[in-house]
């Protein structure tokens, strides 16, 4: 009979723990567990899933690297989207790929996540409807439902004071809200009043 | 206005986890939208917990390039190494630091040192001074014409009052004293 690899049944943070103390054969298997949520988390700013590949693979190489800079008082995961966010900041900087993502930003959309994430809209349409906002929404939703931070965690990870963080959390709950559910009786009235000045102007 | 508070509150609400203030509730049992709202930020964490795995499945796989953590595993063993030498001969380290100390000092002492001033440059920066020096005179002689011209405006007037006074004096038949100016500030 088979027994059950034990790894895979250790929380995040011991995994962590073991791996600050030398095992890679942990460090793997944290790299195993957040490699796809780390690529949802990059993917909206990043111009392809080639891009989005690499940050992660470089997030994790950097982590390995720094593997005794974790400070097991705090959460992995907290860690991770921390020097995720800080090396997607720098490698923007460096390479300037920021500049089509950002206009897509500014015009309150993201660009297009390709075709691997495009057929799930009836089984993720919350989430996909996340993605159409700014990057900085779609990322505080992610940290605080996805990963299931507190808000004190997401601040530490996006570099932002708590107010801010609720800020964005209110801001992207209203615009899923508006992108998934009927527009109310109020804003049918004022759409419906606007489709009559049209008609009478023609 | 209103509307736009309370969703604010019930925003609050979700993330703190404290409970409305009366007056957001009250008006979220009247307002249909912000009821709505209510419900749906309610609901958000176990929708989105639940569409988690349907988008993780969508996330293309790809493997982990784990040769390039060997290298960075190899290069901090190679720095573990050099740590532990550091401990285990000190001595050899001191030695090597002492030299370097000595390299940057001579080299700060013969190249980098800037040379002492020549005569000449020590004349021009005297002149310098000298010229300096000189222009209190030209101040001083200023000062002096622009006092000049003071003293003559002054005489003009005191003649003037004088012949006043004396005009004054034959025409109404009184004499007029000049007083002391220190008598007057007493």
């Amino acid at each position: 009979m088979a027994e059950a690899d034990p790894i895979g049944q250790r929380t995040d943070d011991e995994l962590a723990r073991q791996a600050r103390a030398g095992s890679r054969r942990s460090f793997e298997e944290l790299a195993r567990r957040y490699k796809r949520r780390l690529f949802v988390y990059l993917r909206p700013r990043l111009g392809s899933d080639e891009d989005a590949e690499d940050m992660v693979q470089e997030t994790f190489l950097k982590l390995y690297r720094n593997i005794e800079s974790y400070d097991p008082a705090f959460r992995f995961s907290t860690w991770l989207y921390t020097s995720a966010n800080r090396l997607a900041i720098s490698s923007f900087r460096k390479n300037k790929v920021l500049v089509g993502s950002l206009r897509a930003e500014e015009a309150g959309t993201l660009a297009d996540l390709g075709p691997g994430a495009g057929g799930q809209t009836d089984r993720a349409g919350l989430w996909e409807a996340a993605r159409s906002l700014g990057v900085s929404q779609f990322r505080a939703l992610w940290l605080r439902y996805g990963e299931d931070l507190s808000i004190d965690e997401i601040a530490v990870a996006l570099g932002r004071s708590r107010l801010a963080v609720r800020l964005l959390l209110h801001r992207a709950r209203l615009n899923v809200m508006m992108r998934v559910a009927p527009a109310p009786n109020g804003a049918k009235a004022v759409a419906k009043a606007a489709a009559v000045r049209g008609t009478a102007r023609k | 206005m209103l509307c736009h508070l309370t969703r604010r509150m019930i925003s609050r609400a979700e993330d703190r986890g404290k409970k409305m203030p009366g007056w957001a509730e009250r008006h979220s049992a009247r307002c249909g939208a912000c009821r709505e709202y209510a419900r749906f930020a309610a609901s958000l964490k176990e929708r989105l917990s639940g569409e988690k795995p349907a988008l993780l499945a969508a996330v293309p796989d790809f493997p982990l390039n784990e040769a390039r953590w060997a290298e960075a595993e190899a290069r901090r063993g190679n720095r573990e190494v050099f740590g532990r030498r550091l401990v285990a001969h000190p001595f050899p380290v001191a030695a090597a630091a002492l030299v370097v100390v000595a390299g940057v000092l001579i080299l700060f002492q013969t190249v980098l040192r800037e040379p002492s001033p020549s005569p000449e440059e020590r004349a021009a920066a005297l002149a310098g001074l000298r010229s300096l020096t000189a222009a209190p005179d030209d101040f001083m002689g200023i000062v002096t014409e622009a006092e000049s011209a003071l003293a003559k405006e002054r005489e003009i007037l005191e003649r003037s009052v004088v012949s006043a006074v004396e005009y004054l004096q034959a025409r109404l038949n009184i004499k007029i004293e000049r007083r002391d100016p220190a008598a007057k500030s007493l």
